[in-house]
């Protein structure tokens, strides 16, 4: 369908999405103070990562309970990893595994449909019309994005944004419109250290134009008015000043230039053909971008629901053909092992990236980059596509407050994780469940507040989870 | 007259055991009629031009003040101070004094009998009563009307959400929900999102306002050569062959494979026999033919099977036949896949040939399209398009041509479109579904029958598009690009800042444009760039008054205040000719002007945006009804209870009927579905329609419509003290104080509290002396609407007891049920009522909270409506040619 290509406005490519903002797809740029020296006082950063499909999660009585459970066997700070988590054992003190929260909005919607909602906790429905809210690492970047070059990073191992409760990206915006994700090392490493957007400069200028008259316009009304109605026009001349710094701000960034990294180490042309060199370097570039203050706040999407796209092949890694396919084949000979063969080798490469920043030391010698960066991993999906008791680990970012060292279940009637166990047909996301579990959104306003951001309400909720 | 009252009053009680009863509310509204104060010949007016206005201290010390005394002093004096309150204390003195709102609030307590209190010792005899009443309403006048010299708030203020994008259509010509990404606006305390008190502006909001009139003006304007469209042609004689053909491949597949055996061969034909097309189920969607013979149209599906319609590039010519047809039965739909072929922009036309299945009496079938598109099996969406549903009541020998828009730019559309393979996951496949949404059980009257569909995309009904025209207007100068600009922008910049423009201000923008456009690609991109800065002026997005004149509103001003009332958006070009000659201020244009604008389709945002807002409904949108409770709760019924309160209006409106009939009427305006909520028969279609109504059918007015009920619940069941403090707020505009902060939960863990009936939980809990001031006057409002469950159906049990909605007023006034509730309010609460409807309707018309200054004027207002039988039209003219509406 190639007459597609040739009849899009060319002028959508030069212009890019906003005003002013510099807009590559993955990258959204809000504006940045630049400063002289970087320094990680008080730096918080933050990185959400997406497993789809679910977890092996076998009943008591069934002899890979004890190796391959995906939740840790005990509770509290008395826990014993299965093989499943056991690579993040050197990782203890760092990490809490968290049982028991899901969106209840989405309880009895089919796991496939709902990697949507993981960071928004909005009510994204079956079918019919379709709705999404802002991600927690929007929110996040808002904030934090007003010292980087770029304000967030959206990544997927499938690119694009997917289609609604379809998703191929972590992130949406306020309006609840997916941030489309960036799947190509190469695409991602030039844009954060090698090339800048020629276009931006000239946007800026016209838009310093543009203000410039709009603010003689409001000053011109202005001396038409009561003294009163003055005062009340004062909140749109504010307005066009608070903008008119954002493009100071925009603009300073572009005489700054991109840090030095070498690119030698880097296979930049891998593609999930090759998954566990793409899963490396996908998670070097996560770390160079943070390790560069290029930005604070990244998003991974490591695979898409239901096995549609290139994620599929990353259990080739292990020698199995297609992943979501592991998750239909659990009754199978050594069907869970294999399952958690895979969720095993994924948590080696989280692992593997999550101790190269407690090994890095913060610029300024303030204990380690692990300390100020809070790693989000998890799933909607958990026993064979059921979309409640969402595996969850939450590592690093001990200076924010996170106490680790813990797995914490929350919820009533379901505290061994029996509830779906052994699962393997669609009975299992029609039932109503039994138990009872806690809004996942009570952990999220936890998280924002840890990060630093004011707020007491997320997606509907206003509690949060002491215990973390 | 007296004597018929007497008489009346005396027969009224037996009348009304029975069910809501037609003569009853007649006689209850002549009743509350006689009892009106504003029967009384007005006051003469007490300001005369020379005479400076003074406070009338002497019938205070004379008259009043005894009273006072007497009645009054013993609870709110010096010994004891109920609700924190004196009375002894109050400055008698209402021009110069402080304790205007103390007043206000006496003259309403007396005025509706709250005080004193019946079951105490004190006594307060009726003409005692009336001659406080009157002393207090003179000094109100006249105080107000000296406040008002002294200036109040301001209207100054932005466009709301809805004004911007009605204003955007307006201007540009284009239907689009522009507003979209804007946030929502906050209510002010009388529930309306226009006043200026609550209109604020942040650094992002104006971005918001940049990009979006950027992409608007985009929307508007075209380049280049008019796109070639491409055409779908679906006739249901090629569904038919392709049908046929589908089954004749399928055959012959299992024909090949079990050739030699015979046993398996029967079984696999028998299987494919049974599961498709030859065995359709009439009640389903079929293809049929002039013999009769049905079958299956080909099923759509996202992997795999294409089943997809290619687009041809010649205009197709609809068949003269009708051998072969789709049948859609009540309640079923019909996909049209299209591919991945339609634009990224553009209108979308469709059209179809169809008719109604027979012209039986009774229910015809309605049409309403979706469109959407299935990626992968967990990943589907699909929406309503096109803006409409289409009544079909076409003859089955008569079949006509229907048609809906769709513009593609604007809804959702499929992310894998140019990027998947038709047929393989993920589908970039896009369709539309034909959806039979009528109600009422299957017949063939209310089949829908087609015989073939066109589409076309991009449509154009003219080139460029007249929203193109309208900014890149005729120019002879065409090769001069500033002189060109330098039009373009005059024409344009009259009608969106609405007010003749001066050159100095189209010089500043012809320079912006100059300085723009050597980082434009073209004149046009430049050109969008500063107008997109005209849109995003505050001379636009703000409702200017000048501080040049007086107290009156420039004749701009007015217009713009006019339109925003009645439109809700900019003033169109027959109100700007008469500011410019003159002449809107003079009453009789403003009469005239009112009665066209409420003649034009435009006045129904007026009655949408009004309603929803003075009845408090943006509840209805997040309304949750409990599935165990209710299950047939979808987004139709909550549309269409949303719809009802606002229809009913808008019938009001257009007849100039009595304001009164929001409190009880003989008729309804429904649709099928709220028809069908209700138990009325014989209601059809998706449009509001007049319904008389039967008294059994216990509706009438805004009290007993479902949506207002629903949204007054909890989704499982009613909530009488939200009911309760809706009726105070929004109806009579008696607000109840805030609760205060500490209230005590009520114990349900407690076995005897859960066996108390609702109705006694409440009596229990408020029997805390501190809760009882308050909710005494709240609670017994809400419980005469108890028949009426948490979706507003009438119940007369809950559970296994009898709905007890019988409950007692403050003042010991009975009230039994919605019928005495409504009697009570017809016989007793008309003049509140009607000050009610005009505090509301001024609140909004002048975009800014009402203050004391305007109560004169308002209450001048009230007489005259009272005097011209409550008429909302004739209101809407008293409001738009009284002073405060033509003053700052």
């Amino acid at each position: 369908m190639n007459t597609r290509l040739s009849s899009l406005d060319r002028r959508k490519f030069i212009r890019g999405v906003g005003g002013f903002a510099l807009a590559l797809p993955a990258f959204e740029t809000f504006s940045g103070v630049a400063k002289a020296k970087a320094t990680s006082a008080g730096k918080k950063r933050l990185a959400c990562f997406y497993m789809p499909d679910g977890v092996p999660m076998p009943r008591k009585d069934d002899p890979a309970f004890q190796d391959w459970s995906w939740f840790p066997h005990g509770s509290g700070r008395d826990f014993k990893l299965t093989k499943c988590l056991g690579p993040l054992e050197s990782l203890r003190d760092d990490l809490t595994i968290v049982g028991g929260l899901s969106n209840p909005a989405v309880r009895n919607i089919h796991g496939h449909s709902n990697a949507d909602q993981f960071l928004t906790s909005a009510n994204t429905g079956a079918n019919g019309d379709y709705k999404n809210g802002v991600s927690i690492d929007q929110v996040f970047a808002e904030k934090s994005g007003e010292h980087t070059r770029f304000a967030s990073l959206v990544l997927s191992t499938d690119g694009g944004t997917g289609s609604p409760r379809g998703a191929q990206t972590l992130s949406y915006n306020k309006n609840g419109r997916p941030i489309p994700a960036e799947h190509r090392p190469k695409r991602i490493f030039d844009t954060l250290f090698v090339k800048s957007n020629d276009d931006a400069a000239r946007q800026l200028a016209m838009s310093e134009s543009a203000l410039d008259d709009l603010m003689e316009d409001a000053r011109s009304l202005q001396r038409t008015l009561s003294k009163s109605d003055q005062e009340r026009l004062d909140e749109y001349l504010q307005s066009v000043r608070d903008t008119e710094l954002r493009v100071e701000k925009a603009k300073q960034w572009i005489d700054i230039p991109f840090p030095k990294v070498d690119a030698d180490r880097l296979t930049l042309d891998v593609t999930p053909e090759d998954p566990l060199n793409y899963l490396r370097t996908m998670y070097e570039l996560i770390y160079l971008a943070f390790k560069t203050d290029s930005t604070r706040s990244v998003t991974y999407q490591l695979g898409r629901e239901n096995g549609v796209g290139a994620s599929d092949y990353l259990a080739r890694a292990i020698g199995f053909n297609l992943t979501h396919q592991l998750t239909h084949q659990t009754k199978q000979p050594d069907g869970w092992k294999n399952l958690g063969s895979y969720c095993r080798f994924l948590n080696e490469e989280f692992g593997r990236f999550a101790s190269r920043l407690k090994a890095t030391p913060e610029i300024d010698g303030t204990g380690n980059m692990l300390d100020n960066t809070l790693l989000y991993f998890g799933s909607a999906s958990s026993a064979f596509h059921t979309s409640r008791n969402y595996p969850l680990i939450l590592t690093g970012g001990k200076n924010m407050g996170f106490k680790h060292g813990q797995y914490l279940k929350y919820g009533q009637g379901n505290e061994d994780n029996q509830a779906d166990a052994g699962v393997s047909t669609d009975k299992g996301w029609r039932t109503e469940a039994e138990h009872q579990e806690l809004p996942i959104a009570d952990l999220y306003v936890t998280m924002l507040q840890r990060l630093g951001v004011e707020t007491e309400t997320f997606a509907g909720s206003s509690k949060t989870l002491s215990e973390i | 007259m007296r004597a018929t009252v007497a008489a009346i009053l005396f027969i009224l009680p037996s009348l009304c055991l029975n069910a809501q009863n037609g003569p009853a509310f007649e006689a209850a509204k002549a009743i509350g009629l006689e009892r009106s104060s504003y029967r009384k010949p007005a006051t003469a007016a007490r300001i005369s031009p020379d005479a400076k206005p003074e406070a009338d201290l002497e019938t205070f010390r004379t008259k009043i003040e005894p009273l006072l005394r007497e009645s009054c002093y013993q609870c709110h004096g010096e010994e004891k101070q109920k609700g924190k309150f004196r009375v002894d204390t109050l400055d008698p003195n209402l021009l110069s004094g402080g304790d205007q709102s103390w007043w206000l609030e006496v003259i309403d307590v007396i005025s509706n009998g709250e005080m004193p209190p019946v079951d105490d010792d004190v006594e307060l005899a009726d003409e005692g009563r009336a001659e406080i009443i009157d002393w207090l309403s003179n000094e109100i006048h006249v105080a107000s009307q000296v406040r008002r010299s002294e200036g109040g708030h301001s209207s100054f203020r932005r466009m709301t959400r809805y004004e911007y994008n009605y204003a955007l259509q307006d201007l540009l010509g284009l239907q689009f929900d522009f507003a979209r990404d804007l946030p929502p606006e906050t209510e002010s305390e009388d529930g309306f999102q226009n006043s200026s008190e609550m209109l604020q502006m942040s650094a992002s909001q104006f971005s918001q306002y940049r990009e979006i009139a950027r992409q608007a003006l985009r929307k508007s304007t075209v380049r280049g050569e008019q796109p070639k469209p491409i055409h779908f042609e679906i006739s249901m004689t090629e569904m038919t062959e392709r049908a046929t053909r589908n089954f004749e491949s399928q055959k012959k597949k299992i024909e090949d494979k079990f050739k030699d055996d015979p046993e398996k061969l029967a079984k696999g034909l028998e299987k494919l026999s049974n599961s498709n097309s030859r065995n359709v189920s009439l009640n389903d969607v079929h293809l049929i033919n002039s013999k009769a013979v049905a079958i299956s149209p080909p099923r759509s599906g996202y992997g795999g099977k294409e089943i997809r319609w290619d687009p041809v590039e010649e205009k197709p010519q609809p068949p003269t036949e009708t051998e072969n047809q789709l049948i859609i039965p009540a309640g079923k739909e019909q996909i049209f896949d299209f591919g991945d072929f339609l634009p990224d922009s553009g209108t979308v036309l469709v059209r179809f040939r169809g008719s109604r299945g027979s012209v039986e009496e009774g229910s015809y079938p309605n049409l309403r399209i979706r469109f959407g598109f299935q990626p992968s099996n967990n990943s589907k969406t699909s929406f309503q398009v096109g803006g409409k549903t289409i009544a079909i009541k076409a003859a089955p020998n008569d079949p006509q041509f229907f048609e809906f828009q769709v513009p593609l730019g604007e809804v959702s559309r499929n992310p894998y479109r140019g990027n998947g393979v038709l047929g393989r996951r993920p589908n970039p496949s896009e369709y539309l579904i034909f959806e039979n949404m009528t109600m009422a059980k299957a017949s063939p009257s209310n089949q829908i029958k087609i015989d073939y569909v066109e589409v076309t995309a991009p449509y154009f009904s003219q080139w460029p598009p007249e929203s193109h025209k309208r900014i890149f207007i005729e120019s002879e100068k065409s090769d001069d690009e500033k002189a060109t600009a330098r039009e373009v922008l005059s024409a344009f910049m009259a009608r969106a800042w609405r007010r003749p423009v001066l050159d100095s201000e189209i010089d500043r923008k012809v320079k912006l444009f100059v300085k723009l456009r050597p980082s434009c690609e073209d004149f046009e991109d430049a050109m969008i760039e500063v107008l997109a800065g005209v849109l995003s002026s505050p001379q636009f997005l703000y409702l200017a008054q000048s501080d040049e004149t007086a107290d009156k509103l420039t004749e701009h001003e007015l217009a713009t205040r006019l339109s925003m009332f009645l439109w809700c958006s900019v003033p169109d070009s027959e109100l700007l000719d008469l500011t410019e000659s003159g002449e809107l201020s003079d009453p009789k244009v403003l009469s005239q002007q009112t009665e066209r604008m409420l003649a034009d389709p435009k006045a129904k945002r007026f009655s949408e945006q009004f309603t929803r807002q003075w009845l408090g409904m943006q509840l209805l949108d997040f309304l949750n009804v409990d599935k165990k409770f209710f299950n047939q709760f979808d987004a139709d019924l909550r549309n269409s209870m949303k719809g009802e309160p606002i229809a009913f209006f808008h019938e009001l409106l257009q007849e100039n009927g009595s304001v009164l009939n929001f409190l009880h009427a003989d008729y309804a305006m429904l649709n099928e579905r709220m028809a069908v909520h209700y138990g009325i028969p014989d209601v059809h279609g998706n449009e509001f329609q007049r319904v008389v109504l039967k008294p059994e059918s216990r509706r009438g007015g805004l009290l007993t419509q479902a949506g207002l009920l629903a949204m007054n619940s909890d989704g499982k069941d009613s909530h009488p003290l939200k009911r309760g403090i809706w009726l105070l707020e929004n109806i009579l505009h008696d607000p109840p104080p805030p609760p205060p902060p500490a209230v005590p939960e009520i114990d349900l863990t407690d076995p005897d509290i859960l066996k108390l009936t609702l109705k006694d939980r409440m009596e229990d809990h408020r029997n805390d002396p501190a809760c009882m001031s308050c909710h005494a006057k709240i609670d017994p409002w809400g419980i005469a609407f108890e028949n009426f469950d948490a979706v507003g159906r009438w119940r007369d049990e809950i559970g296994k007891d009898a709905v007890d909605a019988n409950s007692v007023l403050f003042n010991q006034q009975k009230l039994e049920g919605m019928e005495g509730l409504k009697l009570f309010l017809l016989e007793n609460r008309q003049d509140q009522f009607a000050r009610s409807m005009v505090h509301k309707l001024a609140s909004y018309a002048l975009g800014r909270p009402i203050s004391f200054a305007d109560r004169a004027d308002l209450e001048q207002i009230t007489a005259d409506l009272r005097k011209h039988d409550d008429r909302l039209a004739t209101l809407i003219t008293l409001i738009v040619t009284s002073e405060i509406f033509v003053s700052k």
